[in-house]
């Protein structure tokens, strides 16, 4: 297995995500890898296309929020590596947990508004298509306090 | 040869303008042959505007025995035979409007020579209440609905407006002959070409910007000058906003800043909202200034003739007294970020902050300053011999492009092809309520209410297009009112002097501040933010953005009242 892989977006939402990702790679003496995913389909939203600038400037804020999170890890004594891929964030969590054979995916849980029973019924959903199509165990982190 | 969608739809738009002008030439030649006696006359509607192809109909015992269409300035023109009896009726008859008739006296051309002219009373036209009516406004009130309620892109959401607008005009009319709205060459001609070609135009002059790393540099510049002063941070990045969004538009000025900013407040360990809720508040106001820097300035400046140094003289000295209520505003809503932020940033992270602010092309920005610069000149004094600003935006795009020598199919596609044909979208469909009467009973409706009373009319204006502003997207908003503001132009004492198409300026664009959704600059921050971790929701920005809205209408307002 090579390592833990925690897909994060930054904020007080991925607090927790980050932490239990950093206790886990301590536990088990293995590699933290951080994941950006760049999606755009807050454009949809608006009038304005997609172009290669704002893909890049999407990238160059995401490389910013895993390098803040790697120093966080480092400084706890974890070795952790970082990515930033852009795509659908499922499809890309699953490429990049079976490019690294993954033995964890830690996943941030819905804040506390967020937790119905609908929303939780697609995170369940969502963990086990993540665990048959990865053969990695999906840990569900509490969401952090506000930052 | 291989062609790249954006050329092809590049093609595909002079093909369209070109069909579109030859169409409008063919029309504008006068109806009827010089043969003899001429009746000349103007038709309008309710409202004092012309009425554009109407058929005049002479008739001599119910046969026509000369017709015509009246041009664009509402004039017509009839050639009539060299034998005319008595009992004439002049009928005027126009889709969506009353047939009307008048009785014509044959003595008063009697005794004229056949090259002479006998002009007739002016004719009005009285709206008709259709079926066609009520589908152009459920039409347009469904696209409003579509994107307010985010259920299909802007882009489709007005797509499938022209789509119905015109397929039930041509489906319907052979089952109901009142389902007729307009047909496509009408509906080409609610099209305005100068809006599309400017903005076109800038698309390419912001697609050379973009990638010279400018915002990244003026960002960390701005960093670098507050030196850890989040209150000072805020202040000069709520400036470079404001300034950058008067020369390109919101939606680009907020993406490019947006990272950045992010970047540098979580570097400084600020909640990043404490930075990009002033900064996009601040490009809704300051975009106002110049007739570039909102797409609602760009269609109002069309469709008003107002020029660039317009906008610059009579805006910008209100833009700036909302600016600064603005900034006083954001230091008190957000004091205990400001005044309580941390400090300490990692070497690590500041390298990497100092790597993303570096000016990628220098060389390519020296030159895009250039060009900016003669843009800013014949923007400015452009007016002085008739250049419109959609010329000035093709000339400097063009220079831009020769100078520069980029891959032009990159450049093409860099165009935002899905801004384009949006506005092209929606001037149809709100050409279609234009044409059904929609905007003449409610310019009257208007008109009634502020009489006379230009600082009324001024007053309602404003605040109704700024509140409106926060339910409904403003660009299909600010289309739309046009054609009310420009009647009560017409009709209001004082009003000739453009004020009220300044207050729609001001309303429409500031009160874009007023929710989440009142402005695509609000929704591309959120978006932005929401992917780096904090989610701004509608709650959220509704609390931060009406007091904003309503400083910095208040405060405009006041200089708009003092200076018409």
């Amino acid at each position: 297995m090579g390592g833990i892989l925690c897909p994060i977006r930054g904020g007080p939402g991925s607090r927790g995500a980050l932490a239990a990702g950093i206790t886990l790679a301590k536990e088990n003496q293995e590699t933290l890898h951080f994941l950006y995913i760049v999606n755009l389909d807050f454009l949809n939203l608006t009038e304005r296309g997609r172009t290669q600038v704002i893909s890049d400037e999407m990238r160059g804020m995401g490389e910013f929020i895993l390098l803040r999170a790697q120093a966080m890890a480092e400084k706890d004594g974890v070795e952790a590596q970082w990515t930033v891929r852009q795509g659908n964030v499922t499809e890309e969590i699953m490429a990049m947990a079976k490019e690294i054979q993954a033995s964890h995916i830690i996943l941030g849980k819905p804040k506390h508004e967020e937790q119905n029973v609908f929303t939780m019924e697609r995170m369940q959903t969502f963990v086990q298509h993540l665990e048959e199509q990865t053969g990695a165990k999906v840990v569900l982190a509490e969401p952090g306090g506000a930052e | 040869m291989k062609i790249g969608r954006g050329a092809l739809i590049l093609i595909l738009i002079i093909a369209v303008w070109l069909t579109f002008t030859l169409a409008a030439g063919v029309s504008a030649e006068p109806a009827g042959q010089q043969m003899g006696v001429s009746l000349i006359g103007n038709v309008i509607d309710a409202q004092n505007q012309p009425v554009f192809e109407a058929q005049v109909q002479l008739l001599q015992e119910n046969e026509v025995i000369a017709e015509g269409l009246t041009q664009g300035d509402g004039s017509y023109r009839l050639t009539l035979p060299a034998q005319v009896g008595d009992n004439l009726v002049l009928r005027v008859e126009r889709q969506h409007f009353e047939t009307t008739t008048i009785d014509i006296a044959a003595d008063d051309f009697a005794q004229l020579a056949p090259d002479e002219a006998v002009t007739l009373p002016t004719i009005e036209l009285q709206r008709k209440i259709t079926i066609a009516f009520w589908v152009a406004t459920l039409v347009f009130l469904g696209m409003l609905l579509l994107i307010a309620l985010e259920k299909l892109h802007n882009v489709l959401a007005a797509l499938t407006g022209v789509s119905l607008v015109l397929g039930i005009s041509y489906l319907g009319k052979p089952l109901i002959e009142d389902l007729f709205i307009f047909d496509f060459t009408r509906a080409l001609q609610y099209v305005d070409w100068n809006v599309i070609f400017l903005i076109m135009g800038m698309m390419i002059v912001i697609a050379v910007v973009e990638g010279t790393g400018l915002f990244h540099w003026l960002a960390f510049f701005a960093y670098r000058v507050s030196r850890g002063k989040a209150w000072l941070l805020m202040a000069i990045l709520m400036v470079i906003t404001a300034v950058a969004s008067a020369f390109l538009d919101n939606v680009t000025t907020m993406l490019l800043m947006t990272p950045i900013t992010v970047q540098i407040a979580l570097a400084l360990g600020l909640n990043p909202l404490t930075l990009l809720i002033p900064e996009v508040l601040a490009s809704n106001v300051g975009g106002i200034i110049t007739l570039i820097g909102t797409p609602t300035n760009i269609l109002i400046g069309s469709y008003a003739d107002i020029p660039f140094s317009g906008f610059l003289s009579n805006l910008s000295p209100g833009v700036f007294i909302s600016l600064i209520g603005l900034f006083i505003y954001c230091l008190i809503a957000y004091r205990k970020d400001l005044f309580h932020a941390t400090s300490g940033v990692s070497p690590v992270l500041l390298e990497k902050l100092e790597e993303n602010a570096r000016i990628t092309e220098p060389a390519n920005l020296a030159k895009v300053g250039w060009v900016g610069l003669g843009m800013l000149g014949l923007f400015l004094v452009g007016e002085h011999f008739h250049l419109i600003p959609a010329v000035t935006a093709i000339l400097g795009a063009t220079a831009l492009l020769i100078w520069i020598r980029p891959d032009v199919e990159e450049m093409i596609e860099a165009v935002d092809w899905t801004t384009l044909v949006f506005f092209m979208a929606l001037f149809i469909v709100v050409g279609g309520i234009q044409e059904v009467g929609l905007i003449s009973f409610l310019a009257q409706w208007v008109a009634s209410l502020v009489g006379e009373n230009l600082p009324l009319a001024m007053i309602i204006v404003i605040w109704v297009s700024a509140l409106f502003s926060t339910i409904v997207a403003n660009i299909p908003f600010t289309a739309a009112m046009l054609p009310v503001v420009g009647y009560l132009t017409n009709t209001v004492p004082g009003a000739t002097s453009l004020a009220l198409f300044f207050c729609l300026s001001v309303g429409s664009a500031m009160g874009g501040n007023g929710s989440l959704i009142g402005a695509s600059a609000n929704m591309v921050t959120a978006g932005i933010a929401e992917r780096a971790g904090y989610p701004i929701s509608y709650a959220y920005f509704l609390r931060k953005g009406m007091p904003a809205l309503f400083i910095t209408v208040a405060l405009s307002m006041v200089w708009l009242l003092l200076r018409f």
